[in-house]
């Protein structure tokens, strides 16, 4: 009996040591009071700012201004002439940007859409993070079009309407089928973004007083919580969260298309749509990573709410894009080097040992050899640090790629007179410039809006639990959508 | 005609307030009567609620049909608009390839805006009116808010109170 007893408090013990083990590891099996949860969130929001917070805004700010401002006004007034575009290259980095921040926005859309089409449970305290850096990052991928059109204020001429000589823009070329996408992927994503943030926006207006009151009882819009307007928003989300998906495939793709529609050595690929697809992945996916780091480093109390499981999981997904990425790269290498071309050849053999090739080498050992060396250990991959210097040396050679691929790629043509390498000149500013309004609309954003969906968080809570079956402890979900 | 009263008995968890549903119903007050709010999205079956009717769905239909159909006059109309017909390369006027892009995208616009607008539209969105409401919604708690007979207040206070009803007060209308 005195045996029974000592074997059923050891069972007990075990029980309970599990119990604790599964609450530290997960989010949804750690819950706390909706309300201390809410507390949590709109202190890290509302906290006054510390010095170190305005001395990045003071940077970013300063960088913004000479980068975006100062000389955006010098390239308009002074021309298109003081950057490095000419012949042969006449896309330069505003291109290569434009590509770039496009790809950082595919993640947003990825973690929040297919993710929560397949009810992935992991996603829910990070998906607002995710979703502003879909906006975020195609604002500066709209920034970089107009840098590159030289004169931006004549953009309006891109809209179909006859102008005055009765000329309707056609849709022949990939530049326009470009605005399309661009435009409806932006009022999507935005629109997304303000789905799931409008029970978050009523909670910070219970929540706020004095000015940030009225601020988030303007943005609330009057919602409540009643059981019609948690219908029609569940079905609104639920439509975004599919119909969002083939927008976002759409728009790399033609992206993809302003290349591989031309004739050029190395452009005229029929594999560019996806390798574009996944290359955009593989950066967003990388910059989430980074993102996400960054805001459990340097905001209160979000230890609680993203943790080394949020990381696993990313890592894992960076992992297997990584894969992919290497796969596409490799189908798009070997025909055309097996294609004979003469002009192809060259390209091929300017991009790896030309002035260059220390690129293109560092191009696949960040964007494969890293990822695989590091991201196949759930412990480092788990660790915020690590992850993000993954993250962040994806993005540096996702980068590079584009590079290779827009004015690399047009520095060798079919005549060889014209031949001629890219050298960036008042470029390398407004990249810079949009580089830091890109983080600093996350800073501003820290303290305007709720990073974590509390709601989400909440929902997701409510659906874990802990099962026994015989006797291992798992982890189970309720479907309660 | 019986004067009627606006409750609201705010409950700590869903079971008492799926409980306090049910008694209302037993109590004579019909489901066009009651309403529940809450901080996280509860289903009407959790509830044993009727379901919730939504024209989000076809409001996004609509959309898409009228983005498909701004996409058919982009498409088919406007190249016979031009004075001088553009001819690019081999390219017919309505090139088949081309136009699908441009038919996909103005659809997909159409019923994406749609469907956002179709939140507002029927939520009543924005609304910045007086509403019944307690900020306690936002920390977890499950508001039922019914209307009953001013008579019967008493006894609809205590029957919620006994289910587990943290207040039950008279709905006031007040600036979210």
């Amino acid at each position: 009996m005195a045996e029974k007893n000592k074997s059923q408090a050891a069972h007990a013990h075990d029980d309970q040591h599990t119990q604790e083990h599964f609450r530290e590891k997960h989010l949804m099996l750690d819950p706390l009071p909706r309300g201390q949860m809410n507390d949590m969130v709109m202190e890290a929001m509302t906290s006054k700012p510390t010095w170190k917070y305005w001395l990045t805004v003071i940077i970013l700010g300063s960088i913004v201004l000479y980068g975006l401002g100062y000389s955006w006004y010098r390239l308009i007034v002074e021309g298109l002439g003081i950057a490095g575009v000419n012949r042969p290259s006449y896309w330069g980095i505003f291109l290569v940007n434009t590509v770039f921040w496009i790809g950082i926005s595919h993640a947003g859309t990825f973690i929040s859409a297919i993710l929560r089409v397949f009810k992935a449970e992991f996603r829910r305290p990070f998906t607002r993070i995710a979703e502003l850096m879909t906006t975020f990052g195609l604002v500066q991928a709209g920034f970089s079009i107009f840098m590159h059109m030289g004169r931006a204020w004549l953009s309006y001429w891109l809209m179909p309407y006859p102008n005055e000589r009765l000329l309707w823009p056609n849709f022949h070329s990939p530049l326009s089928w470009d605005l399309l996408a661009i435009t409806t992927y932006l009022l999507s994503s935005t629109m997304y973004l303000f789905l799931p943030l409008i029970p978050d926006l009523a909670m910070a207006r219970d929540k706020s007083t004095g000015w940030r009151k009225t601020f988030y009882r303007i943005l609330a819009i009057g919602f409540r919580g009643t059981e019609g307007e948690w219908t029609h928003l569940r079905h609104a989300m639920n439509i975004f969260a599919y119909a969002i998906i083939p927008v976002m495939f759409s728009v790399h793709t033609i992206v993809s298309w302003d290349f591989a529609a031309a004739t050029r050595p190395g452009w005229n690929s029929t594999i560019y749509g996806p390798y574009f697809i996944i290359g955009a992945l593989h950066s967003g996916m990388g910059a989430a990573a980074v993102v996400l780091a960054v805001v459990r480093g340097t905001m209160k109390n979000m230890t609680y709410f993203i943790r080394g499981e949020h990381f696993d999981a990313i890592g894992k997904l960076m992992l297997i894009i990584s894969m992919g990425w290497a796969y596409f790269y490799f189908n798009d290498y070997i025909v055309q080097w097996y294609g004979g071309d003469k002009w192809t050849k060259a390209l091929l053999h300017f991009h790896e040992a030309g002035p260059l090739g220390w690129m293109w080498l560092s191009m696949l050992i960040v964007n494969i050899a890293i990822p695989w060396a590091v991201l196949w250990n759930s412990k480092w991959r788990s660790n915020p640090w690590i992850i993000s210097i993954v993250g962040i040396l994806i993005n540096v050679g996702m980068w590079f790629e584009r590079y290779l691929i827009v004015p690399v790629s047009l520095s060798i043509n079919r005549m060889p007179f014209t031949w001629r390498l890219y050298i960036p000149a008042v470029e390398v500013y407004l990249s810079l410039g949009t580089l830091a309004l890109f983080i600093l609309f996350y800073v501003i954003a820290s303290k305007l809006i709720p990073f974590i969906p509390v709601w989400e968080v909440q929902e997701g809570q409510l659906a874990h639990k802990l099962s026994k079956f015989g006797r291992e402890t798992v982890v189970t979900v309720s479907e309660l959508e | 005609m019986t004067e009627t009263v606006n409750l609201l008995a705010v409950f700590p968890d869903l079971e008492p307030a799926s409980d306090a549903v049910e008694q209302l119903r037993t109590l004579g007050v019909t489901d066009d009567h009651m309403n529940v709010i809450s901080g996280v999205p509860v289903t009407e079956p959790m509830l044993g609620r009727p379901h919730a009717w939504t024209n989000v769905p076809r409001i996004a239909l609509g959309g898409a049909v009228l983005g498909m159909s701004g996409a058919f006059f982009l498409i088919f109309i406007v190249p016979y608009l031009y004075p001088y017909p553009i001819q690019v390369g081999p390219q017919a006027y309505v090139p088949g390839p081309p136009s699908f892009v441009i038919l996909f995208e103005i659809t997909m616009l159409g019923t994406l805006l749609s469907t956002f607008l179709g939140v507002w539209l029927e939520s009543f969105f924005p609304n910045y009116r007086r509403l019944p409401y307690v900020p306690e919604i936002s920390d977890g708690k499950i508001v039922v808010f019914f209307t009953c007979p001013e008579a019967s207040q008493d006894k609809f206070t205590k029957t919620m109170t006994a289910l587990g009803a943290e207040k039950v007060t008279i709905a006031e209308a007040r600036q979210l």
